[in-house]
């Protein structure tokens, strides 16, 4: 197939946009095997040495192969929890054709107007008067209290979208209201909940704020992004061990990322043929 | 679609799922609940530090840590780590009441405040008890007790702040001496550019700027006067301190300091100097000991180039006692047996001696060992009374002012800014206080 020079701009600017977006995490790559001194004289030069030194002592210094475990633990019992909590909820306010309905949805989405920042203290308060304080388990049970908006409103959006002649014919098969959800509406919305398991997933993993103060710093419970900024320090940081250590908790991320997105756009295919 | 749940049913196996999801976690999540601080373990002592990653000094730490596990078999030792976030996790796990036992932290911004509002302890009582006293250098006390006589907590490292000179690239542009006046400072820096060779590098825009522009001020400013001045940030009334100012700015807009020097931060100071693309740098032991080989061999350490009618003999230096001291937590009274022991341990001569030799640590303790492996370091300690010492502005600015002034320390380094207009950003990041 050919194209016209009319393409030409199109393909100079998608190209730029992709160097553009390419040259931070070049930028990162090359750091991570460089000393400081490198890293400041010629930011953009190649590396001159592949060691993998700062890896290894990114890694042990800040004990991050135990930080990766917390984080996984709380992202993916926090991701289970929001799931747990959200499908429900979205089938119910998107099959609800009354005000108590449509007031539920709005109360959802009310939550979006609540600054991060604003929460932490009462949920600091929160924590220290539920007992749950310096422990994973608050998290566990916070970050799902924060995603239930977004993904209330994404999945309402999406089982919306289900024709009622489908539960119609599921209920004339002698299915219960938890069998239209389970066996109808939760495979048709399987694009939705994959794009909600990405989008909290990015935000759980990457939360910081709310980690370091209600989890804190110990060790044997602090998450990755707690754990990576124990490697600056305000009398002199390593750049080349700090921006290898990024890279070591990047890459969880990069590789949920690949999964979640093929089988995003596999459901989203899938979804539309049977629709 | 065989399901023939019915609604009751459909709402209990809903909260069965949200159990399920959430009960098989609990043992993994909240198995080490808590810090095991004074409400858990009593026989675990939880320290929390800025040692303990790659901060400078962290593996002499971390493996004195385990001699003192070895020596103390019956007591756990659990290390805390944070970085620049400390002095705030700290405060909400006091606030929770689930503090750590002894903090490892300087004397700086929040931590001012500590004693005052009872998130540490007086220690001056346990110092006493412990007879440990005797092991501390009477101007680290003194620099630790607050007005009412409180010790705020127990002194461990100093920190000389002398300026490092490169004297092969001052010498490549015909600096034959290391400059002692403003006029041979100015002289030297124009000759340096001449050769492309930045002349005073600094992080104009953090706390290495805010001190070495604190230092620059003292310059007319006797002890005293400068005391008064930067706990009341009147830098108009004082005429010392107007003096001061007007000699940094001269300084600055002769060209001394490395272009864009309101840009950049101490990393990028250090760098700068450790690769050699500047001559001069005004940098703190754990800075001087992280000079590479073939810059220390050429490198000398003394003060800062004084004005003609300056109120100090010689060129100064910077000194502090307050870089990292231990402090004890409400909790850590509930261990004091443990403490204690961890005190002593970290105050004994061969602990100390080894923070000295392999770290290149100063200390705010007594020890004739000098840091044998960090030339630069050991100069600096040897520099006595060839040099005068400017006061170190961080215990008498109000730790509200602490982040304002150094936005303000960004505006002074900023080339063309008036003096008065210098005198105003200080004034106003006192006001926002």
């Amino acid at each position: 197939m050919k194209h016209g020079k009319s393409w030409l701009p199109a393909h100079i600017l998608a190209w730029a946009y992709a160097a553009l977006l390419l040259v931070p995490l070049y930028y990162l790559l090359a750091s991570a095997f460089k000393t400081n001194e490198e890293i400041f004289a010629s930011p953009f030069s190649l590396p001159t040495s592949l060691s993998f030194g700062n890896f290894g002592t990114a890694f042990e210094s800040a004990d991050l192969g135990l930080a990766v475990v917390n984080s996984a633990l709380v992202t993916a019992f926090s991701l289970a929890l929001t799931l747990a909590l959200a499908i429900p909820a979205a089938f119910a306010v998107a099959r609800s054709t009354g005000r108590l309905g449509a007031f539920v949805e709005k109360v959802f989405s009310l939550g979006f107007l609540i600054p991060t920042f604003a929460a932490l203290f009462p949920t600091f308060l929160l924590a220290a008067a539920t007992g749950l304080f310096h422990t994973r388990m608050f998290m566990v049970l916070f970050l799902p209290a924060t995603a239930m908006p977004l993904s209330v409103v994404i999945l309402v959006q999406f089982m919306r979208t289900i024709p009622k002649e489908m539960e119609e014919a599921a209920r004339i098969d002698g299915a219960s209201t938890f069998g239209v959800l389970r066996h109808v509406y939760t495979p048709m919305c399987m694009p939705g909940i994959a794009t909600v398991l990405l989008l909290n997933f990015l935000t759980f993993w990457n939360e910081y704020l709310y980690s370091l103060v209600i989890i804190g710093p110990d060790p044997s419970q602090r998450t990755v992004q707690v754990a990576l900024p124990t490697l600056k320090s305000l009398t002199g940081t390593d750049y080349g061990v700090l921006t290898a250590g990024t890279v070591l908790t990047l890459v969880p991320v990069w590789a949920v990322y690949t999964v979640l997105q093929k089988r995003m756009q596999q459901a989203l295919v899938s979804g539309a043929v049977k629709m | 679609m065989r399901s023939t749940m019915s609604r009751r049913g459909f709402l209990a196996a809903g909260s069965g799922l949200a159990a399920a999801t959430a009960l098989p976690a609990l043992p993994a999540l909240a198995g080490c609940s808590t810090l095991a601080s004074a409400d858990s373990d009593p026989d675990t002592l939880v320290v929390h530090s800025q040692l303990g990653t790659t901060a400078p000094g962290s593996p002499t730490y971390l493996s004195a840590l385990n001699t003192f596990r070895d020596e103390n078999p019956g007591l756990k030792v659990k290390n805390l780590v944070n970085g620049d976030d400390l002095a705030q996790v700290y405060e909400t796990s006091r606030l929770a009441r689930k503090e750590p036992d002894v903090v490892m932290v300087n004397l700086y911004d929040k931590t001012l405040a500590w004693t005052d509002v009872g998130a540490t302890v007086d220690v001056k009582g346990y110092m006493d008890d412990w007879g440990l006293r005797k092991r501390v250098l009477p101007v680290a006390l003194d620099a630790w007790t607050d007005g009412k006589g409180r010790l705020r907590a127990f002194p461990y490292f100093a920190t000389n702040w002398p300026v490092a000179y490169n004297t092969a690239l001052l010498e490549s542009a015909g600096v034959d001496a290391i400059p002692t006046t403003g006029d041979q400072l100015i002289s030297a820096a124009r000759k340096l550019r001449a050769k492309g060779i930045a002349p005073v590098t600094v992080g104009g825009n953090d706390w290495t700027g805010q001190k070495l522009l604190a230092q620059i001020i003292q310059t007319f400013l006797t002890p005293d006067e400068a005391r008064k001045v930067f706990t009341s940030g009147d830098f108009s009334g004082s005429r010392g301190a107007r003096e001061g100012i007007e000699y940094f700015t001269a300084l600055r807009d002769a060209g001394v300091f490395a272009d864009k020097a309101q840009g950049l931060t101490s990393d990028t100071m250090t760098t700068q100097f450790n690769t050699g693309a500047a001559a001069i740098q005004s940098a703190m032991s754990s800075a001087l000991a992280k000079v590479p080989d073939k810059i220390a061999r050429h490198t000398d350490v003394g003060g800062w180039p004084l004005a003609p009618g300056a109120a100090h003999a010689k060129p100064t230096i910077l000194r502090t006692y307050t870089l990292i001291g231990f402090w004890i937590s409400p909790n850590g009274t509930k261990k004091l047996d443990s403490v204690e022991k961890f005190l002593r341990f970290m105050y004994r001569p061969d602990t100390v001696t080894r923070f000295v030799k392999e770290s290149g640590r100063d200390m705010a303790l007594r020890s004739d060992t000098l840091s044998t492996d960090f030339p630069l370091v050991a100069e600096a300690q040897k520099l006595g009374d060839d040099v005068s010492e400017a006061l170190l502005p961080d215990v008498y600015v109000p730790p509200a002012a602490t982040q304002p002034l150094i936005t303000a320390t960004s505006t002074a380094f900023t080339r063309g800014t008036s003096p008065a207009r210098v005198r105003s950003v200080l004034e106003a990041a006192y006001r926002t206080a």
